[in-house]
This record gives structure tokens, sequence and C-alpha cells, in this order.
């Protein structure tokens, strides 16, 4: 009987949002605003009780670390204590006289994140692509893959006029851009047409059980 | 007006209706097209096949949300029944904080249909924030990630865990994720550690991951519905994905219907324009 | 009786092994069992010299050790009864310590994984005949050693070191006045007609700047193109409304329009609540971003930044609405939507174009030059690659491969 109840919540708040489909209206609206507020409750408290309290608030205030004690003063105290405190000071942004100190923390956040990601993206992205795309013009699909990515990469460069054999190139590049987002539009119609057959599935068999 | 210009004119609403019929008509009135199996997931299995049974278990980081469900959650439940189908031990956990409840729903539901026992041949490690940070720290000792299951077990008291220390003893990773999980586990483990990494995603985001399939980063890919589906037929369980294909068919070739009878509207609308422009002038 | 206690042994073993849990390293010594003479109460001799030394890779992080005997007198010859060799681990000279594994006999080589870096390790090695153990033999303590450079990733350093190389070059440049040319990007001249157009109708210019955490790099340039933008706002005093995905992501934006709006000598005109944070759910934010659109109305529409599947919901309630849409993103899955439903759309790298042509920032400007010239590079890098694997000198191509 429970299930059932929440599965008919579910179909009702389902349909609700599909009525938009005929026009906006006070369900559509109210469920969009429904699932704007639960979405943030259930997120703080999904990361208060997942992040927040083992990683801050039980080493620093209950002096465990998992299953481990660790003591007042201890590294991995100082190590919860620290990052915890630069998080709570981006809070200064609401009070103007000391709202240029969150830019410290904003600054440690963006700069370790961005340096965390150079290596690991220019090696996935660039360099073992090079390697893989070095291909003998041997056949049909080498040399379309090779004559693509030159084009492509034309039509990406900044530093000249796209003039002569590089607006040519480029033209070429415009090409196989467009067949790359007319396959990409064509997975993603796919892709959503997905989404709703997920959505009438738990409709019919979840909650109706007619099939 | 004439016949092409109200054919442009078609209230959307209808063909929104047409869309949601054709959905639902063969939920009713399966056809059972078949569906062939492609390269990329033919890989992702051949890789989950060569694990070794009650070994080193498979790591499935279930990173999806409820939004991408019906596309992810199929592959999830074919890869884990695949996976408990030949005693290959599994261990779940999710980057995404609304993955928690779906990732150990999936779980506990296909652990308990092939009677899999908990801490023996699967595990929960729940969820962790900091996508990058998690991955990097797992490379060099899982414990200090996650200390403890996700029901507050420590990870040295769970049978199957003892001796894990890190991905020298995970033979494959594999992440679903209708975000950019899939491609931080390429970044951050298969990069950094070498660590073997499969991946199922959306079929949106399917595009941008064959770079990675082609130059060897990802062992294979399950890409939408479609995956799962093609994944169902490898394991040789049919369910949702393949329950979906009938539909997901009928639509495909009623949306290339609708392409084409309006490019003869625009562009016969056009022509009619021009003639009447010419006749006026 | 040891008779009897030897045969359940093997017939308990001979199980196992066709039961098939036995892993690849237990089954010689299961064969050896099967294969071995009588057993008896003397222990087999004890193998030759043992040696222990850090693992001879240059690429190694330290924690395998390298062991090397000879074989015990009896593995194969004189009471031949030698089924397996026991390699012993400790962390200490007094105490024998942990079993590591069981060798086949024949076997003279093991590497031991998994060991703390620069922690010293006592190993000792016996030879084992199913009952009875020969004495240990021990070697000197010894400790992995991390090679601090990976070589197989010494194309990640080249490449890297040439890119930066570039990017500072053309920064340094930028810096002291030089003229970078970059080609002007048509989809600007957009941004511009759509913001003069919502001040012509009176109504709000809305820019998303996507769904993307400060640290994508997408979010970066969307916040310069959104100084832009809100610069021509507070200069034309039209409302600019800036929903957000991320907390962090509205503390920057919230930086970024007052300092544009200060720049510009309209600090009272800086209205916080207009750059508001929506949901971090996808879904959430984009029902609410139409609920402002459909409510109050903007005349332009700026999609700049890292989009996901709410992009084509975006567009397509702005496309009913009637804005005027200009989009830019990386996001190639999202592209198509932005090209179908969007005035115009700047693709890809143009969306980092666009923000260091709009700002001629020396840094802005720097980057993107270096990365053009980089793209030729590249192209150089790949051209001869192909020429040498087609030539079959494959050595070139799998120095990119860094795992």
């Amino acid at each position: 009987m429970g299930t059932l109840i929440w599965t008919t919540i579910g179909a009702i708040l389902t349909l609700s949002v599909y009525s938009f489909l005929y026009k906006d209206n006070p369900f559509y609206k109210f469920a969009e605003h429904l699932v704007v507020g639960i979405s943030a409750g259930y997120y703080l408290v999904i990361y208060y009780y997942n992040f927040i309290d083992p990683n801050v608030v039980t080493p620093v205030f209950q002096l465990r670390l998992g299953d481990q004690a660790i003591g007042f003063g201890s590294g991995a105290w100082w190590l919860a204590l620290i990052p915890g405190l630069l998080g709570l000071l981006l809070y200064t942004r609401f009070f103007p006289r000391v709202a240029w100190v969150a830019r410290w923390s904003l600054g440690i956040y963006v700069g370790g994140y961005a340096g965390l990601g150079i290596s690991p993206v220019m090696q996935a992205r660039v360099i073992e692509q090079i390697g893989a795309n070095a291909l003998p013009l041997t056949s049909v699909t080498n040399v379309l893959i090779v004559v693509g990515l030159l084009g492509t990469l034309a039509y990406f460069f900044f530093s000249m006029k796209h003039k002569g054999i590089l607006g040519a190139l480029a033209r070429v590049g415009i090409v196989f851009l467009m067949v790359g987002f007319g396959a990409s539009f064509g997975y993603t119609v796919m892709s959503r047409i997905s989404l709703l057959i997920g959505r009438v599935s738990f409709l019919l068999h979840d909650w109706l059980q007619v099939v | 007006m004439n016949v092409f210009e109200k054919m442009l004119a078609i209230d959307r609403r209808w063909i929104f209706l047409a869309i949601g019929v054709a959905v639902i008509l063969p939920f009713f009135f399966p056809l059972g097209l078949p569906v062939v199996v492609t390269p990329p997931v033919q890989h992702l299995y051949d890789a989950v096949d060569e694990i070794h049974p009650n070994d080193a278990p498979l790591l499935l980081s279930i990173d999806y949300a409820p939004a991408t469900l019906p596309e992810l959650e199929p592959m999830a439940v074919a890869i884990l029944r695949h996976a408990f189908e030949r005693d290959v031990n599994v261990v779940v956990m999710t980057l995404h904080p609304a993955g928690y409840g779906l990732a150990e729903s999936a779980l506990l539901t296909v652990a308990e249909e092939m009677g899999q026992e908990y801490g023996t041949d699967y595990c929960f490690l729940g969820f962790q924030p900091g996508t990058s940070a998690v991955i990097l720290g797992m490379g060099v000792n899982i414990a200090t990630v996650f200390p403890e299951d996700a029901y507050g077990t420590p990870l040295a008291e769970i049978p199957m865990m003892d001796g894990m220390r890190n991905y020298d003893d995970i033979p494959l990773v594999i992440s679903l994720a209708g975000w950019s999980a899939a491609e931080a586990w390429v970044y951050y483990a298969y990069q950094p550690f070498g660590q073997a990494v499969g991946a199922g995603v959306t079929a949106v985001m399917a595009t941008d991951f064959y770079p990675y399939l082609s130059s060897g980063q990802l062992v294979g890919l399950l890409g939408g519905m479609r995956g799962a589906a093609e994944y169902e037929v490898l394991i040789d369980t049919l369910d949702k994905g393949v329950q979906g294909m009938d539909s997901q068919s009928i639509i495909h070739i009623m949306i290339i219907i609708l392409i084409v009878l309006g490019n003869i509207a625009y562009f016969g609308a056009r022509r009619r324009r021009k003639l009447e422009e010419t006749e006026a002038a | 009786m040891e008779r009897t206690c030897v045969a359940l042994a093997v017939a308990a073993l001979l199980t196992v092994s066709l039961a098939g849990t036995a892993g690849a390293q237990e089954a010689p010594v299961e064969e050896a069992l099967l294969d071995a003479a009588p057993p008896d109460s003397v222990a087999p001799a004890a193998p030759g010299a043992l040696a222990a030394r850090d693992y001879l890779d240059s690429n190694d992080a330290g924690d395998k050790i390298e062991l090397d005997w000879e074989l015990s007198p009896d593995d194969g010859e004189g009471s031949c009864d030698v089924v397996a060799y026991r390699l012993w681990r400790s962390q200490s000279a007094s105490s024998p310590g942990e079993l590591v594994t069981e060798l086949s006999p024949g076997q003279t080589h093991y590497v031991d994984q998994n060991l703390e870096p620069g922690a010293q390790y006592y190993y000792s090695i016996t030879a084992y005949d199913g009952t009875n153990e020969s004495a240990p033999i021990a070697c000197a303590p010894v400790s992995g050693r991390v090679n601090l450079f990976q070589t197989t990733r010494l194309s990640i350093l080249v490449l890297m070191a040439v890119f930066f190389a570039l990017v500072l070059i053309f920064t340094k440049l930028a810096e002291r006045g030089a003229e970078l040319f970059v080609r002007r990007i048509p989809g600007l001249n957009a941004i511009e007609e759509a913001v003069g157009r919502a001040t012509e109708m009176g109504r709000p210019v809305l820019y998303v700047p996507g769904i993307g955490e400060i640290d994508n790099i997408m979010t970066i340039a969307s916040l310069t193109i959104l100084s832009h933008v809100a610069k021509i706002t507070a200069r034309y005093e039209t409302p600019l409304i800036v929903p957000t995905a991320r907390a962090v992501v509205m503390s920057a934006a919230e930086e970024v329009v007052k300092q544009a709006y200060a720049e510009v000598g309209q600090p009272d005109a800086y209205n916080p609540d207009n750059i508001r944070y929506l949901s971090d759910a996808q879904f959430a934010f984009a029902g609410a971003v139409n609920g402002i659109m459909l409510r109050e109305k903007p005349a332009a529409n700026l999609y700049m930044g890292a989009f996901w599947a709410e992009s084509l919901l975006l567009a397509e309630t702005g496309f009913e609405a009637g804005a005027i849409q200009v989009a830019g993103t990386a996001m190639v899955s999202q592209l198509p939507f932005f090209v179908t439903s969007c005035d115009f759309t700047l693709m890809g790298e143009e969306l980092y174009a666009a923000s260091a042509y709009l700002s001629r920032e020396p840094k802005l400007l720097g980057g993107l030059k270096g990365s053009d010239w980089m793209k030729v590079v590249t192209i150089a890098l790949m051209a001869l690659g192909a020429i040498l694997n087609f030539m079959g000198f494959e050595s070139f191509v799998n120095w990119f491969q860094t795992q």
C-alpha cells in the first residue's frame, strides 16, 4: 500500500510535468517548484551526512577518522580543520566588509582543481589522440579521418583569416562539423526518446501495472 | 494557405500526441525487433568476461541520477547480472549524491535475485564527493577514501575487501554516468595508474567518448538504452533495455518521416512564395 | 595413519582442483603433490642463495622487490620431493614473518608487489615437500626505491613544455603591446546586437553561464564574456539576470558583474537579486530558468558555458518565447541543439576565442595564440607519425602512448 501511494504521487508529478506540452499551467508550476525545493533539501542532507560529517565534524569534534581515534592537534585533525575553515570562509561574501576573504578560498579551490586537471586532460585529449590519429592514408576510413581532422583544426585556427588554402580547408571542416553535429543530434534524439520510454514504462508497469 | 504552409503550421501538440501513442503501443503489442550487438559493447562484455571468479573484484561506479535512470539503470542491472552469474565479486560505489539510493537499489535487487551474499560476493561503499580527489585517492589506498562501507562496517572487516589496497587489486572499473564522471575515471584512474576503465553513458554523451575508445583509453562503451539492450542480448537476459527498443525503433522511423515531410514543406513553401512573388511582379 | 592422512589430503585437493576454485598459482603445487615421491620425515635440502633487490624498472613506484634464488638440490634431483618453495617476508630480523606465496618447483624468480616504498623487508625461502620444510635461507634486508621520473610519460613533458612555452611567449608579446591578430568571430556581433535589442524593447537580458563547476574551463570563459555583457547592460541600464546552478559559480558571477558595473561607473545600478542560485539538480535548474523566461520575458537569451541535457529545454523555451538567442559552448553534444534553435552559436573554441577577443587580456590572448600554434605542432607530429607508420617505424607513434 505504501509503495502504491508513493508510486501514485510519482505518476501524478510525471503527468503534471508532461502537461506543459499542452500549455503552461499551475500543475506544471507546482511540480517545478517542488523538484527545485526537494532537490535542494535532499542534496543538503546527502552532502552533510556523506561529506561534511565524516570529513570535518567527526575528525574535528569527535576526534575520530572512520573507526580510528585521532588526537587533538594531530596531523589528521589539522587536515580536517583547515579545509573546513576555508570552506566556511566562502560565506564571508555575505558581509561586504570582509567579502574579500572569500576570494582566498575560491582561489585555492579553483587553482587546485585546475592544476589537478591539466596533465590528465592533456594526456587523454591531446597526446593519446596524436598517437591514435597518426594514420597512413591506406584506406578510405583513414583518409576521411585525416581530412576531417585537418579541416576541423583549420576552421578553429584564429591566427589567420580564412582565405586561400586555409579557407578551403576550413569550409571542408565545416562540412565535417555539421555531419558530426547531425550524428550527435541523432544520438541525442535517441537519448530523449529513451527517457520518455522509461517514464512510460514507469506509468504502465510500476503504476498502472497493465503491462 | 497552400498545402506546404498548412504542413508547417501543424500544431506541435499533434506531433507530441503521435509520439506518445507510438511509444505506448509497443508495450501492448511488442514487435520483437532484433538487436544487433556492436563492437564497443562486445569489448566491454569481453572485459567483464575475463575477470576471474571469486577473485579480484569488478568496481562498478554507479554515478547516475534519477534523470538518466531509464538509460543507465538497465546497464547497471545487466552488468551486475553478468558478474554475479560468473561469480565475479563486485564492489559498488557512487560519485553522485543522488546515485546513493539508485546504486543501492539496483545492487540489492540483483544480488537478492541471484542469491549473492553481502561481504563475500559484493559490497557497497556508498557516496563520496570530490570526484577527481576520490578517484586519485583510491589509486593510492581505497581505505583512505572509503574507510567504511555504506553501512558503517570498516573495510578491513569485510571478507572480500581483505587485502584490497588500490587499483593494482582491481582488474576493471566501469563507470555508469550521465555527467562527466566517466571522463574523470579516464583522466584520474587510467592515465596515472593504468587502470582498465569501461564506461556506460547516456546516448547524448556517447559521441564524446568515441575518441577515448578509439585511442584505447576505454576498454568498451555502452551508449544509452541501446547499449543496455545489446548487453542484455549478450547475457541472454532480456529486460527493460530490449523492451524499449521496439518503441525506440518506431519513433526513429517516425522522426525520419517527419524530417523528410518538414523539409518538403519548407522548400515547397519557399518555392511557392518565390513563384507568387514572380507572378505578382 | 600417515598414508591415510596424505591420501585424504590428495583426494581433497583433487576435489578442489576439479571444482575449479584453485588459482593459477596453486594448481602447479597440487600437480606437483600428485607427482611427488611418497612422503617421509626428512625435510628437502634448502634452496641455494637468495638475493633480493629493488625492482629494476625505471618507472617503478618503489613498491616492488625482485627475488632470485637457486633451486634446491632435491628439486628434480636427489630425493626429488620438493613440491613448492615457500617465500616468507617480515619487517623484523627476529621473526620469519608472513608467508607471501608458494611457488612451484623449478621457479627461481619472483616479484613481490604492493609493498611500502622505502620500508625495509627481510625475506627467507624454504623448500617444502608437502609435509616437511627445509631450513630457511635468508638474504640481507632490502627496500624499494621510488623512481621519480616515469620515462613512459616523456611525451607529456615534452609536449606540455612546448605548449607552455608557446603560451608564455605570446602572453609576453601581448603584455608588451605587440599586435596579435585574432580574426573576428561573427557570433560576437550577435551578442552586442542581442543586448541592444533588449535595451530597445525595455526588457531584461538573460545570461546563463552553464551548469559546470567553477573549475570547468567553459565556465571560466563564460564569466569573462559575462563581464563584457555586464558592462554593456550597465551602460544602457538594461536589467541583467544571471541564473546559476552552482553556489561557487554564483559567488564568482556576483563578483564579475559587480566589478563590471563599478568599472563603467554604475555601481548603484548593480542589483544582487538578479544573480540567482536556483538548483544543483540539472532539470530542476532548467525548469526554473524556463520559469524565468516565461514570467520575466527577457528579450535576449545568452547561453555561454558548459551545458548538458538541459540545453535544448532552455533553447526551445527561449525560442518559443520569441527572444533573440546567442549560444556558446564547447560541449559537442549540445552544439546541434544550439545551432538549430539559436540565432547564432559560438562553437567549441570560438567560446574561448570570444573571451580573449573581447577582453584583449594578454593572458587570454597568449593562451589563444599558443593553442593555435600548438595545433600546427600537432598536425606536424601526426603527419610525421603517419609517414613513419606507413614506412614501418612504429616507435615514434608508440612514444605518444603513455600507458
